[in-house]
């Protein structure tokens, strides 16, 4: 029930472009799975999902097309929907994630909580670095003793 | 009776889920009154870590986790005036006026009270209704079941978000990220691209935190440094004569959230709103206009949102149709510890129904206790700057996404869902039916299939089922009036009704 935007947020277009190009392709690999050879083959429902998408997505698209376009000197796609703030934030998770099989879960996790603190907060490094352990001291002693998790071991380094 | 009483007490006699429901609620408050903390992301991320456990432990802690998160976002809307959760907007409303003027305890002891009160009508219709509705439900047949879920998913989409173009949209994609892995009816694989790891098909877990947890998270950068007001509070435990005024306010307020929860796809953010525009007819004579710390417009959405909890629960548990978000993230739950929700739960297991009604009842009992207590302490936790919270809410879903099948592709699923949910939220679109769709996609695959082979493969006999037969034919009506409403047709027709009607 939010309010509807009276112009076209940056990015919108290429978005409702790309969804439709997204549904498109699902839809042809629906159609790859079994084709029309029957009405129970594990291929329908796929198709149905996937040919809804198109649909709705072509509408989302079109209604995108109708709104005005963003005024001018409003602020673009790099400086309100995907920030640097939010390149650097998903580019750290990114790393997090693909580091953690590597080394292992307290150590990347230590190296991902003190760079997002530092890069979100931009407070003292070593205050920063002591929240960094008392948070992982915290996660680990709840999740390894309380709930029993098995937290992520790393190839290099073990836990 | 006195079998259906035991079970009942289950979670009242042992100290250990006593304990495990008291903490789910003090959790859940907090987690519910911190902005950008939602109940349904820490729904999503407690699944992971106690899918290990006991099934009665698990249920204690998620569903005091969930009482108190409904509850908790009124504290924040009041003290700050930002709703921790969606369904307190309608409390925000009226509430920080009132903590303006310095009556923050007061509107916080009033809200808890009708909270808990609006809670325990949504437990009793729980309790009342869902063996009626389940024994009806048993008369379902598959392509009832199967619109039920279209029904479900476009209710979620359609009420929440911008369009209704954007709501099928993102439950299609949702039912789409369901049908990946092996067809349960003939192991053949579908959408694998010859991986091994698409086989076991996307792990929903995943799905949730992606999209509940991660994309939160990413849309909360966007508003990293909004300072908090601080207000004063005194007086927390309401006067009674107020209490005996509001009732007959809250005991509606509690109807129409009960009954809003438990249509399928609508949850507490629309009972609020509804009570709470339902308060401002039915006010004759307010104190003070509404939206200037009106007490019956604090009152309604309140006892409302809570009452939606118990609603919620009723097709969920006796169709195996979530009400909400959280309680489709609740579903998932089940499912893993081997529980399939639905008509037959009350018929296979009536300790386990009986066993969450208990536990509802419970957490609803500590939300009183909480609720008046602890404000103090409380305006310290929920300063918590987003910069922590964040980085937190991303290690906790990563921990949790591996924790379900300790395969770290999962976690790069839940990564891209972040990603991409987080667009789809910037852009209008509502992620909560991509997560109905994951869960009921399989369901509605498999229905589909089965009522097409009950009619042979013959399409025009297939058609014919759902006209044919009266709770087919009154859930098909219900579905097309549902399209039709989303069409120009609709306008035209409204306009001329109106007419003759003039």
């Amino acid at each position: 029930m939010k309010p509807q935007t009276p112009h076209r947020r940056p990015g919108e277009l290429v978005f409702a472009l790309l969804i439709v190009v997204f549904s498109v392709g699902a839809l042809w690999q629906s159609y790859s799975i079994s084709g029309f050879s029957g009405k129970t083959t594990p291929g329908v429902f796929p198709m149905i999902a996937s040919g809804v998408m198109v649909i709705s997505g072509v509408v989302v698209l079109m209604s995108a097309t109708q709104l005005p376009a963003p005024p001018e000197g409003a602020p673009g796609f790099l400086a309100e929907i995907l920030t640097l703030r939010h390149m650097v934030v998903i580019g750290l998770v990114l790393a997090y994630v693909l580091l953690m099989p590597l080394i292992g879960f307290v150590a990347s996790s230590a190296v991902f909580l003190f760079c997002s603190f530092q890069f979100l907060w931009r407070k003292n490094p070593l205050l920063m670095l002591a929240l960094t352990g008392v948070t992982l001291v915290i996660i680990y002693v709840v999740f390894r003793e309380v709930f029993q998790v098995v937290l992520p071991q790393g190839i290099l380094l073990q836990g | 009776m006195y079998e259906i009483l035991g079970f009942f007490v289950t979670t009242w006699t042992d100290p250990w889920l006593i304990f495990l429901v008291a903490v789910g609620t003090f959790a859940g408050i907090y987690i519910g009154a911190i902005p950008g903390l939602s109940v349904t992301m820490a729904t999503s991320i407690l699944i992971s870590f106690t899918f290990k456990w006991d099934v009665n432990e698990a249920l204690a802690l998620i569903s005091g986790v969930f009482f108190g998160g409904v509850y908790g976002g009124s504290r924040t809307a009041i003290l700050l005036n930002i709703p921790g959760a969606p369904s307190a907007i309608a409390t925000a409303i009226e509430g920080y006026p009132l903590a303006k003027r310095g009556e923050a305890g007061e509107a916080i002891g009033l809200t808890t009270v009708m909270s808990v009160f609006g809670g325990f009508i949504g437990i009793i219709a729980l309790a009342l209704f869902a063996p009626v509705i389940s024994e009806f439900a048993l008369m379902f047949q598959s392509r009832d079941y199967f619109l039920l879920g279209i029904i479900g998913i476009l209710l979620v989409g359609t009420l929440s978000g911008e369009s209704f173009a954007k709501g099928a949209f993102a439950g299609a994609l949702g039912v789409l990220i369901g049908m990946v892995g092996l067809d349960p009816m003939t192991a053949e694989g579908r959408f694998t691209f010859g991986s091994i790891h698409l086989l076991g098909g996307i792990p929903y877990v995943a799905a949730m935190i992606g999209f509940f947890g991660v994309a939160e998270a990413l849309v909360q950068l966007n508003t990293l440094n909004t300072a908090a007001i601080k207000q004063k509070i005194d007086r927390i435990i309401p006067r009674f004569s107020d209490v005996k005024k509001y009732f007959w306010l809250a005991i509606r307020a509690s109807g129409i959230g009960t009954i809003i929860g438990a249509l399928p796809g609508t949850g507490g953010d629309i009972a609020a709103l509804l009570a709470y525009d339902d308060a401002k007819r039915s006010t004759k004579n307010p104190e003070r206009p509404f939206g200037t710390g009106n007490r019956e417009g604090l009152v309604a959405p309140e006892a409302a949102n809570n009452a939606a909890v118990g609603g919620a629960h009723i097709p969920m548990l006796t169709l195996g149709i979530p009400g909400d978000a959280v309680t489709a993230v609740i579903i998932g739950a089940l499912f893993i510890h081997g529980l399939k929700p639905g008509p037959l739960l009350l018929v296979d297991s009536p300790h386990l129904f009986w066993f969450i009604v208990g536990t509802l009842a419970l957490a609803n009992v500590f939300l009183l206790v909480f609720g008046l207590t602890g404000i103090r302490l409380f305006t310290k936790i929920v300063e918590c700057p987003k910069a922590v919270l964040i980085p937190l809410i991303i290690v906790l879903g990563a921990v949790g996404t591996y924790a379900i099948q300790n395969n770290p592709v999962d976690v790069y699923w839940m990564l891209l869902f972040g990603v991409v949910g987080y667009f789809m939220k910037t852009y209008g679109f509502e992620v909560a039916p991509v997560i109905l769709g994951v869960i009921l996609g399989p369901m509605m695959d498999s229905n589909y299939r089965r009522a097409m082979l009950r009619s042979r493969g013959d399409f025009s006999d297939f058609i014919w089922g759902f006209l044919s037969n009266p709770i087919s034919l009154v859930l098909t009506i219900g579905l097309l009036l549902m399209l039709i409403s989303q069409t120009p047709i609709w306008s035209i027709l409204r306009k001329k009704l109106f007419q003759i009607r003039e």
